[in-house]
């Protein structure tokens, strides 16, 4: 139950990354679809941050807590600084700047299991 | 980043212009092309702020924390993550200025992953924990490698544009300007490259 979070967001950001990839490889520009998928990603990194804080509110600490936190904070500006700077792009390079996060928000799991390995996934 | 090549078709122009001009133009009026940061610039500059976020946030943590652990690899990280903020800086910006000072990082940067990963795989003790150069950025996907190499071809292509562009707007009345960039052009190749680099854009 712990791992499903961080677990559906390596997923979603790594289909997020394809698609956009996809638009990139067919020149297309941002679209609404592809907006609504970095959503849910930041949705879902959202929820991800609520766990780990509830977990440091509770009382555990890992041996890295300043890059942790500093993880925490990074992690859910992702998708917001690539969308914005993705939408100020009219061209295929919008799409190209979201698989970007969409890979970071992948990664970022699999750094986060590294720094606190309590955080499955 | 592995982002697969659209195939040069004539109608995969990057920039967002509203002509239906079917030719590769690779400067049309649209001011947006006007810079470093739009196009395949979109995308580097996105990779080097992810970078010198990166990098001079973990630096600033390790020698906040444990600097006397690794003194020389988090030292190593700070600069790093210093060089990086520039290129990211500069690239942005995209002034002649400012691509000038987005060369020299990504030389620097270039030469230090080149430089730190050799040291890194040559004196491992130097290196209790790594850097973002380490090994030549195999820690980061080697992005740190191809980075400066994109960051490098993208300013070379967009400082030839505009020397092209002097020199077609400037050539009529200004004899003297046409020779400088005529003469600039010559640095980079033969004559015929200014054509080849007008394909190459279709391509991007």
């Amino acid at each position: 139950m712990n791992g499903a979070v961080p677990t559906t967001i390596i997923v979603v950001g790594l289909a997020l990354a394809a698609y956009a990839l996809v638009m990139t490889a067919l020149n297309r520009r941002m679209t609404v679809p592809l907006l609504a998928a970095v959503g849910v990603l930041e949705i879902l990194l959202l929820v991800e941050v609520g766990i780990i804080v509830a977990k440091l509110a509770g009382g555990e600490r890992p041996a890295g807590l300043a890059t942790l936190i500093g993880y925490l904070i990074a992690a859910p500006l992702v998708p917001v600084a690539a969308a914005l700077w993705g939408l100020m792009e009219r061209s295929r390079w919008g799409p190209a700047v979201i698989a970007v996060a969409g890979l970071v928000a992948a990664v970022l799991m699999v750094r986060l299991h590294e720094i606190w390995p309590a955080i499955h996934v | 980043m592995s982002e697969p090549l659209a195939p040069p078709e004539p109608t995969a122009s990057p920039e967002p212009t509203a002509s239906p001009e079917p030719t590769a133009s690779p400067e049309p009026t649209a001011s947006q092309a006007d810079s470093t940061r739009t196009g395949p610039g979109r995308l580097l500059v996105a990779v080097y702020g992810l970078f010198a976020l990166s990098a001079s946030a973990r630096a600033g943590v390790q020698i906040a924390t444990k600097f006397s652990h690794a003194p020389v690899a988090y030292l190593l990280s700070a600069f790093a993550g210093v060089v990086y903020i520039l290129a990211t800086v500069t690239l942005a910006v995209g002034t002649p200025t400012a691509r000038r000072i987005a060369v020299v990082s990504c030389s620097v940067e270039l030469v230090g992953v080149l430089a730190v990963g050799t040291w890194s795989l040559a004196d491992p003790a130097t290196f209790p924990d790594a850097t973002v150069w380490s090994s030549y950025g195999s820690g980061y996907g080697f992005v740190p490698l191809v980075l400066p190499v994109f960051g490098l071809l993208w300013l070379r292509r967009w400082t030839r544009r505009s020397r092209a562009r002097r020199t077609t707007v400037t050539s009529a009345e200004d004899a003297a300007a046409a020779a400088d960039g005529g003469v600039a052009h010559g640095e980079g190749g033969a004559p015929g490259q200014g054509a080849e680099d007008v394909v190459a854009d279709g391509r991007t």
